[in-house]
């Protein structure tokens, strides 16, 4: 049958006919497994997946990254034009309505964006503007108390002065230093455009907001279900099949999964461990399953040097990182839903480039030990590995210690800390010692999202206190580049200067495992680990 | 038996407001804060953690967070949850649920827990006998979450005669039905055992001999006299099964998704939601005092010679 339609494509004689039998259908409604939102759903307040699967359906953003390749295309912009990487201008497209019928206008970017940024309005993406010039004005530097440094604080400036409207359709964007890649972040959800409606009520909004994506929120009842329904005036390309999306709400991925057996449910993005091993799911759910690797990496960090001398040297860091077994612990600890890492970017973003970490990230015993005693050994009395034993990491970790053990003789123990919160607040006051574990997930798919928020001197999430001038350079001059390709290979640079120093241990990248019911069809996941939604539709 | 219910009453207050406060201080002594995940992956920002700490008190001292909760607790306000909903609200929508998965949880073992136990009790030593010795053994010893996850795999996913999970806010007799026989199961067997032995003793009573030596006839000997008397630890252990339920049977209600008071209760505590884990457990202490006061004065009616005044 498909080979018929092959023929009748290829010789262009009405090719369009069988592919109307295949094409989805649009219409119906689907259930999704959800998660209870943590924040009220304004998307410049939401980071966390819970809230963030729904404000993806919910706004429309200047770009749309790819479901397959998470490329960014236009959204609401027609352009987004630099000649300098500095001073960007963004042309919308016209035509495009929130979902209370106002137009979508270029001021309402530029107030989204400044109240994100604002300090008082204690955002927790608002740290997203801060590459537009004028960022510094609108933070609170409050010093009468510690932990709020807006108490007894004004900023300077409520608006960030780097963004300007020149009229309905057209704003400017001024950043402070050069970036590259700043078109490319616009796709995240904090630089969604809020109508004038948010501002007048930005509690009530939280409750149910009001979007400008393909679908609208119509009702959100708490720690049960959010319903969703398509957008009749959505403008863009990226609108959904289906005309109704309910979110239902689970505690435990157990049950959705099983009402999914048993078709209550129509998709779940995640398997329970129990359906995991020896990929039960394929067998339970046989062509109704898909899985992708996404954008996040998991790595081991090393203190910093400071903290934990004892472990400055890049030689015993690379012997560390070779006597770990990857392949192995994955197999038996994760039934194969992770891929060995070779480098520190992800592979589904544009500029990855593998093995960059060469063979310091394949397992090889022999060469481990060589390189360890090369080294000189290791000085302290025994290797640490932490982790936060409110998430199972315990016996990931385990693994890590014995493979790094037998491969070096060195003692190591994975020691558990209670809880998230502790061990972040321990990493963050610089008291951790020895090896923690750190994750990773993309913001916006970009190489530079791996290298610079955790490698760059100072930078908000370098936990390992790691700084190259050499590395910080590159990344300056990389941000400067306007050729894409240019660019990237700069940031590839940089991230080869990683396998000298071994500020941190590459592990393994993330993958998304996903099951359907026989309800629907056209399920892809995202490089962000998401439903997309555009595809999916019921049989 | 009027002054009885009154001092009884009284005595609640002060167990309330101690329960509260000891709960109050054991979630606020637990490690770690309200605001781990909050923003993903990461850290929240620190303008973003001061207004949070600011909305929720957390800057204050102990005493200070419980007098501000207490004076609140005595307007009916239970606060909010960290993420936004009001406490009371949640309460409200879940109670309702828990309650008919306890009742029917309850009726399910009372019913056939009693009569097995009587008829086992009866014919001690018989081949029903030892079946149901036997097989309450067997239902104590496995974990709830096994019969759960067994019993909603095969009876709701493969042989689809019941709903696998509850899917909606009001879940109906139906969509209860299975969660309640395995909350049931456990105590089912517990109860079961209980009225057997029970039985089993009164049978031998010297009363019993007496009643039957002057001249009733052994049915209405057992069914008057040893019945009523074995049915106090029964009566006494469903009383105490009926506050458990109501707390919350966290593990049941995971897994077949049953929005009631179980599953919000470990979410809470999981999340350091002090609010919510103080009202839900301020509301539990009331319904067990309640419970337990009922159950005192059921003895009255089951035994004249247990006298409340």
């Amino acid at each position: 049958m498909s080979a018929v339609a092959l023929l009748a494509a290829g010789c262009g004689s009405g090719g369009s006919e069988p592919e109307a039998t295949t094409e989805a259908k649009t219409g119906g409604e689907i259930t999704v497994r959800g998660c209870n939102p943590e924040n009220p759903l304004v998307p410049s307040n939401t980071t966390e997946t819970c809230g963030g699967n729904v404000i993806d359906a919910v706004f429309s953003k200047l770009v749309h990254y790819n479901a397959e390749t998470a490329k960014p295309e236009m959204e609401i912009a027609e352009s987004i034009e630099t000649t300098d990487n500095q001073n960007f201008t963004v042309k919308l497209k016209s035509g495009w309505k929130f979902h209370d019928g106002t137009d979508i206008k270029a001021k309402n970017f530029v107030d989204a964006w400044n109240y994100a940024a604002y300090g008082p309005n204690a955002q927790s993406s608002g740290y997203f503007m801060e590459p537009i010039e004028g960022f510094g004005d609108t933070q609170c530097a409050g010093t009468a108390n510690p932990d709020d440094p807006c108490e007894g604080f004004t900023p300077k400036s409520e608006t960030l002065s780097g963004l300007a409207v020149v009229d309905d359709t057209t704003f400017t964007i001024k950043t402070t230093e050069k970036v590259a890649n700043l078109p490319v972040r616009l796709g995240y959800s904090a630089f969604a455009p809020l109508p004038d409606a948010f501002f007048a009520d930005p509690a009530a909004f939280g409750d149910k907001p009001i979007g400008s994506g393909p679908y609208k929120l119509d009702s959100w009842t708490k720690e049960q279900s959010i319903e969703l329904s398509k957008f009749a005036d959505y403008a863009g390309d990226f609108g959904g099949k289906v005309d109704k999306i309910s979110f239902k709400i689970y505690q435990d991925a157990d049950s959705a999964y099983n009402d999914v057996l048993a078709n209550n449910l129509d998709i779940t993005d995640e398997i329970p461990a129990s359906a995991l091993i020896d990929d039960k799911y394929k067998t339970d759910l046989p062509d109704r399953n898909a899985q992708k690797e996404t954008g996040v990496i998991q790595t081991v960090t090393v203190a910093p040097v400071k903290v934990d001398p004892d472990l400055a040297d890049p030689k015993l860091r690379q012997a560390i990182s070779m006597a770990i077994d990857r392949e192995t612990i994955i197999k038996q600890i994760f039934n194969n839903t992770r891929v060995p890492a070779t480098g520190w970017v992800s592979p589904v973003v544009d500029g990855y480039k593998a093995d960059v970490c060469g063979e310091y990230c394949v397992y090889d015993a022999a060469k481990a030990k060589a390189l360890y005693d090369e080294a000189g050994g290791f000085k302290g009395d025994k290797i640490t590995l932490s982790y936060n034993a409110d998430a199972a990491h315990k016996e990931w970790t385990e693994a890590t210690c014995n493979s790094i053990k037998q491969a070096l003789g060195v003692e190591c123990v994975a020691t558990g800390v209670v809880d998230f919160a502790t061990f972040r607040t321990e990493i963050g006051e610089r008291k951790m010692k020895g090896l923690f574990r750190t994750g990773w997930q993309m913001d916006y798919p970009s190489i530079e999202n791996f290298l610079a928020p955790i490698f760059a001197t100072g930078s908000s999430s370098n936990d390992g206190d790691y700084s190259n001038p050499a590395f910080d350079k590159l990344l300056t001059e990389a941000a400067a580049e306007t050729d894409a390709a240019a660019s990237n290979a700069k940031y590839q640079e940089a991230e080869a200067l990683l396998t000298q120093d071994m500020p941190s241990i590459p592990m393994w990248y993330g993958k998304t495992t996903m099951g359907w019911s026989d309800k629907v069809t056209g399920v892809k996941i995202t490089a962000f680990g998401t439903i997309d939604f555009s595809s999916v539709s019921v049989k | 038996m009027g002054t009885y219910i009154i001092r009884r009453l009284l005595q609640m207050i002060p167990v309330i407001l101690g329960a509260t406060f000891l709960i109050f201080t054991m979630v606020f002594a637990l490690p770690g804060d309200p605001l781990a995940g909050k923003c993903g992956e990461r850290p929240c920002p620190p303008a973003y953690a001061a207004e949070f700490r600011e909305r929720y008190n957390l800057n204050d001292p102990l005493p200070v967070q419980y007098a501000k909760y207490v004076a609140n607790l005595a307007q009916g306000d239970l606060g909010e949850t960290s993420n936004g909903i009001p406490v009371l609200d949640q309460l409200k929508a879940r109670y309702p649920v828990t309650a008919k998965l306890a009742l029917m949880a309850i009726a399910f073992e009372a019913i056939i827990g009693i009569f097995v136990g009587v008829l086992t009790g009866i014919r001690k030593g018989g081949f029903l006998d030892n079946l149901v010795l036997i097989s309450t053994l067997v239902v104590i010893s496995i974990p709830v979450f096994v019969i759960g996850g067994v019993s909603q795999y095969f009876v709701g996913v493969k042989l689809g005669w019941f709903p696998v999970t509850v899917t909606s806010a009001n879940p109906s007799f139906y969509e209860l039905m299975l969660p309640a026989m395995v909350l049931g199961s456990l105590s089912l067997a517990y109860v079961s055992r209980l009225m057997r032995t029970s039985l089993v003793e009164n049978l031998r009573a010297d009363y019993l001999r007496t009643a039957v030596a002057k001249g009733l006839t052994r049915r209405r000997a057992v069914g008057l006299h040893a019945l009523r008397n074995s049915m106090i630890p029964v009566i006494t252990f469903i009383g105490f099964d009926f506050g458990a339920l109501l707390g919350g049977a966290i593990v049941t209600e995971a897994i077949f998704n049953i929005p009631g008071i179980g599953g919000y209760l470990f979410r809470s505590i999981r999340a350091r939601d002090g609010a919510s884990v103080v009202g839900t457990v301020t509301v539990l202490v009331i319904v067990y005092l309640f419970v337990n006061l009922l159950v005192d004065l059921l003895y009255g009616l089951l035994d004249p010679r247990i006298s409340h005044d």
